[in-house]
């Protein structure tokens, strides 16, 4: 089948993660199909005054022994998650390092983050405003701005041609992937590192969100009657993205082809989303894809365990899909990796593409007693064999921001 | 636990709801329409965002913790009177356990 019409089309070479689940895709994918939950009690910052003392932090992530590079180890957490996440996604495409001249020019680096190194800044001001230190750290604004994830792995490869990082709250890596799959697809690139991370759990930024209200003090159950509230994450999901002809002819893996993109804002609220927002995003991916609703399989949702969120969704999905919503499986894995922020688009976008690959949806775990308005399958808390031929995930962000991605099966 | 049968009246506008008013003041969007204990919050066009605001200025103010989930239903905050109940009994509990910190 081909839905190429001419143009070029982009397939996933490679895939890369540092979750709450643990670091690498494998780990990651035997997690989400076991449904085991990575939220747990803060470990990394006191929380004694705190209510919310829960959060998916990494499990096993020491830089010395992920990373080999010395600037990167050196960095803010956030750039080594986007850089031990690319390590996985470039070593399992295959791709000959380090990249040719000719082609350097041609290979993109779109990697973001909600808030950059915020853990850096959070550091460095103690120590200025609270320890009255003289000045902060030399690598402060280094590694405290928001492009440096993208800079490090642009430097780690020799990729010279648009690098940048993307800001969209928790659509960032989704927009990052979107924006890096047009590029290719326009042909300003063959190919693209892409995605997000994000390292944002800290004392004081878990006082700002505390102050918004949002967030659950026990668990992230996305379309559960009991939902209330999210839970903060943090990792990384890169994907390396490439022309489809250029990585037939070198051999590459081809787990995926990513087929459609779509991008809306409401245009209306900073924290109530609409229902035109996001099914608009998914039609214009189906559309870019090519797609009847029918043919789509499994939705991997933004289902973010808030009140309004998930009504949103699951509202906007029905109008998007018709009866077909009624067929399809949809999950929020957000339920066992938590809100990676920024980066969770990145997460999901690779837990879409193993279900392709795997022909499994992961489960919505916490999902005892569903939400009367939440009248979907959303897979819940056991996952399911099924042929996933074409899969969507969603990201809606504050701000009203929302990015959709639909992967397909490699081409035949 | 409430007991004062005078809580509640409009007539009641201690300092603790003259405060209160003055914060919801500050985030309406016209300051000048009148607010008594009885008006809805629905009324004043507070929304989630605006309330978690609210709750923080109170917090502030009072020195207090105020436990509210914007994901949950939370009837304390239908109207002024009820916040000022909540905040009142807050207050009270707060100075009883002697936390003030």
């Amino acid at each position: 089948m081909t839905h190429s019409n001419g143009r070029r089309r982009v397939v996933v070479t490679g895939q890369g993660v540092v979750t709450p689940l643990g670091t690498g895709v494998d780990r990651f994918w035997a997690a989400l199909k076991n449904g085991e939950c990575g939220i747990r009690q803060v470990q990394s910052f006191s929380t004694e005054d705190l209510y919310i003392t829960i959060a998916g932090e990494i499990p096993d992530f020491d830089p010395r022994e992920r990373l080999q590079s010395k600037p990167l180890i050196l960095a803010d957490k956030y750039s080594q998650y986007a850089g031990c996440a690319a390590q996985e996604a470039v070593a399992q495409s295959k791709l000959e390092l380090p990249i040719k001249d000719n082609e350097s020019y041609r290979s993109a680096c779109i990697i973001g983050s909600g808030v950059g190194g915020l853990t850096t800044l959070e550091f460095s001001y103690k120590m200025l405003f609270k320890e009255n230190k003289r000045a902060t750290h030399p690598l402060t604004l280094l590694k405290a701005i928001g492009s440096s994830a993208s800079a490090h792995v642009s430097i780690e490869y020799g990729i010279k041609g648009p690098t940048f990082g993307v800001v969209s709250a928790c659509a960032t890596a989704t927009h990052a992937i979107g924006l890096t799959y047009r590029m290719i697809r326009e042909g300003l690139v063959d190919l693209g590192i892409a995605g997000a991370a994000e390292a944002s759990l800290n004392w004081g930024a878990t006082r700002a969100w505390q102050a918004m209200r949002v967030l659950s003090p026990d668990g992230l159950w996305p379309f559960a009657k009991k939902r209330n509230g999210t839970v903060l994450a943090e990792g990384a999901g890169i994907l390396m993205l490439e022309e489809y002809e250029r990585a037939k002819e070198r051999g590459a893996p081809i787990l995926a082809e990513l087929m459609g993109y779509g991008m809306t804002a409401d245009a209306a609220d900073m924290v109530n989303p609409s229902i035109d927002g996001a099914s608009m995003a998914m039609q214009m991916a189906l559309d870019d894809a090519h797609l009847s609703p029918s043919e789509v399989d499994y939705v991997n949702a933004h289902g973010t365990a808030t009140a309004v969120n998930d009504v949103n969704e699951t509202r906007a999905i029905k109008r998007v899909f018709g009866n077909a919503a009624n067929k399809l499986s949809i999950s929020s894995t957000k339920s066992m990796h938590g809100h990676c922020l920024g980066a969770g688009g990145g997460i999901e976008a690779v837990a879409a593409i193993k279900a392709i690959g795997e022909k499994f949806v992961p489960p919505t775990v916490g999902l005892d007693e569903p939400d009367p308005e939440c009248d979907l399958d959303y897979t819940a808390n056991v996952g399911r064999k099924r042929e996933v031929n074409y899969a969507m995930s969603n990201s809606f962000a504050f701000g009203g921001l929302n990015a959709v991605l639909v992967f397909g099966p490699p081409p035949a | 636990m409430d007991t004062d049968p005078e809580r509640g009246r409009e007539s009641d506008m201690d300092d603790v709801a003259t405060k209160i008013i003055e914060i919801l003041r500050k985030n309406m969007k016209d300051p000048s329409k009148a607010v008594t204990l009885e008006t809805p919050l629905s009324e004043l066009e507070i929304e989630s965002l605006d309330l978690a605001v609210i709750v923080f200025d109170i917090e502030d103010t009072f020195g207090i913790e105020i436990p509210y989930n914007a994901n949950e239903e939370v009837e304390a905050f239908a109207t002024v009177g009820s916040v000022v109940d909540r905040v009142k009994s807050i207050i009270a509990e707060t100075k009883a356990s002697g936390a003030a910190a």
